[in-house]
């Protein structure tokens, strides 16, 4: 077993009897890999992975950062949403009619009622888009 | 008083440059302060690199374009209107509508065009794939050629050290007509002739515009049995005879002449009188670090108009428009404009129809070319298909 702490130059490791038996073993396991020429892919995609580091910047950093960001705020905003919601709901009875059309005096129930009807009109004028198609230029 | 920023060309480089914008300035918009407006002339955006796809009948229309106003964050304000003149000097703008639009910041991202006219006979015998219809048009000669000669040239502006329009596509399409024409079991019929003219930007006597590149290519050439020559500068071509004539006195017959044709800025921009580029090609003088159009600081230039001896490539879009969005966003914020470009493209190139070559480079670096793979394929795919349009909407 491999417990020296010094550096070994490479021979000393590969004379290793434990070391020489796992990179045997290694070569076995790799085997079909090896001859049906697919271990090229894995390579192909290690060097993917490097290209794509090396293109990486800080303003592509700062681009995906920052989509994560918005889904992960959208995300969070509505579990907030929801778990006080669903909360408040579960534990209480449900209401009247009568009681239900009072949660308007509430002005964030107004807030929350014009945020719904927000969303709605914004989504209509995405869908909006998409219905007319331009002429080919 | 409320300041507008217009953003002229609904190409790749305003589309990202529009949707980043807002988000940058997100607070400054939803306080009224600040306006951000995209003009342009068409209300379709399309991923121009699938022209290249369209010859080898790789892409349909429905999928190489989308409705501008999908791909625009909803805070962008979206004109379909022409820009007819320019007046940097007054910081205004007038469209073919009749209205005109004054700026505090203008963004010009107005692209290329390809001048085939520009070289007598080249736009009656040649065909290029840098545009839909003429892509098509090829794609209809190189399904049905049977036997003959496949002849590439490629044109560089007279303007020196700017180069033509995506540096790599000669070399794309030449290994792509190559596998197509093994597929359809001709090729050992048509003969392919790659050549390259003797000045291209900085380099004398090469196959491709910079030195690594060229170095490798004779053997990837050679390799596939593709025929190449130095120093073939297109002068004239006779359309009857079929003869291309190059300016160093020599003339190559072909049965399909794919060329990188000529190219210029349009029209709004050659006209606006501040280019100061050779035969009225009109590219814009752009402060190569800062991105500012020389002598009007107000002004930030992008992508294929400008005079830079970078690539005209989405690539280069992809680099510059985060640092004209800074500078604007300094400048309106504290009065200075610290952003600078360091020339940096990033692109995957089509090697063949299936693989790819990830390759970047800077003002001081040339690309290192590495072996083209499968796995380069695939990502070149996934971009073309789906990242593409991330990209164009500003979230990659
Ligand atoms: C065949 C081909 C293959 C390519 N391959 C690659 C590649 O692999 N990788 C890469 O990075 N790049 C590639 N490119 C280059 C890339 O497409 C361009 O560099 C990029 O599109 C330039 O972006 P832009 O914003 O400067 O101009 P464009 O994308 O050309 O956009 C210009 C926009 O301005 C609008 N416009 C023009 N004039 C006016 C006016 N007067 N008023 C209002 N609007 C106007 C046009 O309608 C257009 O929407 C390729 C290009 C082609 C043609």
């Amino acid at each position: 077993m491999l417990t020296a702490t010094k550096p070994q130059d490479a021979a000393a490791v590969l004379a290793d009897p434990d070391t020489a038996e796992g990179l045997r073993d290694l070569a076995e396991h790799l085997t079909p890999l090896l001859q049906g020429r697919r271990l090229h892919n894995v390579v192909d995609l290690l060097s993917a992975t490097s290209d794509f580091i090396d293109m990486a910047d800080d303003q592509l950093t700062q681009k995906l950062a920052k989509a994560f960001e918005e889904v992960v705020w959208a995300g969070w905003s509505a579990g907030n949403a929801l778990r006080s919601a669903s909360a408040t709901a579960a534990d209480s009875e449900p209401p009247t009619l009568w009681q239900l059309s009072r949660q308007l005096n509430d002005p964030e129930v107004r807030r929350g009622l014009f945020f719904i009807i927000q969303l709605l009109g914004a989504v209509g004028r995405q869908v909006a888009l998409e219905a007319e198609i331009p002429e080919d230029d | 008083m409320k300041k507008r920023i217009v953003i002229v060309g609904g190409g790749i480089g305003g589309t990202m440059t529009a949707n980043n914008m807002v988000s940058k300035l997100g607070v400054e918009i939803r306080r009224n302060q600040v306006e951000v407006m995209l003009i342009s002339n068409s209300p379709w955006h399309y991923y121009k690199p699938a022209f290249m796809y369209v010859a080898f009948d790789m892409y349909h229309k429905a999928e190489l374009r989308r409705k501008q106003a999908t791909l625009l964050r909803p805070e962008v304000r979206f004109v379909v209107d022409e820009v007819e003149a320019f007046e940097f000097s007054a910081s205004r703008l007038h469209t073919r509508s009749g209205a005109h639009y004054d700026y505090d910041y203008l963004v010009v991202s107005t692209g290329c065009l390809p001048a085939p006219e520009r070289i007598e006979g080249l736009a009656e015998a040649g065909d290029h794939f840098y545009q839909f219809e003429p892509a098509r048009r090829l794609a209809q000669k190189l399904r049905t050629i049977e036997r003959g000669r496949i002849f590439i040239t490629v044109t560089f502006p007279k303007t020196p050290d700017v180069p033509h329009q995506c540096g790599i596509a000669p070399i794309e399409t030449t290994l792509m007509v190559d596998e197509l024409l093994r597929r359809r079991g001709v090729r050992d019929r048509v003969e392919i002739l790659y050549t390259y003219p003797t000045v291209s930007q900085l380099l004398r006597n090469c196959l491709f515009m910079q030195k690594q590149t060229c170095e490798v290519l004779p053997q990837i050439f050679s390799d596939r049995d593709i025929h190449f020559k130095r120093g073939f500068t297109l002068e004239r071509v006779d359309p009857d005879a079929r003869v291309a004539h190059s300016t160093e006195g020599d003339s190559e017959d072909f049965d399909i002449l794919m060329s990188t044709p000529p190219i210029r800025a349009v029209d709004a921009v050659i006209n606006s009188g501040v280019s100061e580029a050779a035969e009225d090609e009109g590219w814009l003088p752009t402060n190569r670090r800062s991105l500012q159009l020389k002598g009007h600081p107000n002004v930030y230039c992008m992508g294929d108009t400008v005079d830079l001896p970078i690539s005209k490539a989405g690539g280069s879009c992809h680099n510059q428009s985060p640092v004209i969005i800074d500078n604007i966003a300094f400048d309106l914020r504290q009065g200075a404009t610290p952003a600078v470009y360091d020339g940096r493209v990033q692109a995957i190139a089509q090697m063949g129809l299936e693989a790819g070559m990830p390759l970047w480079y800077d003002y001081d670096q040339d690309v290192q070319p590495t072996p083209p793979t499968k796995v380069g394929g695939l990502m070149r795919k996934t971009f073309n298909r789906g990242v593409y349009w991330a990209t164009a909407r500003g979230l990659v």
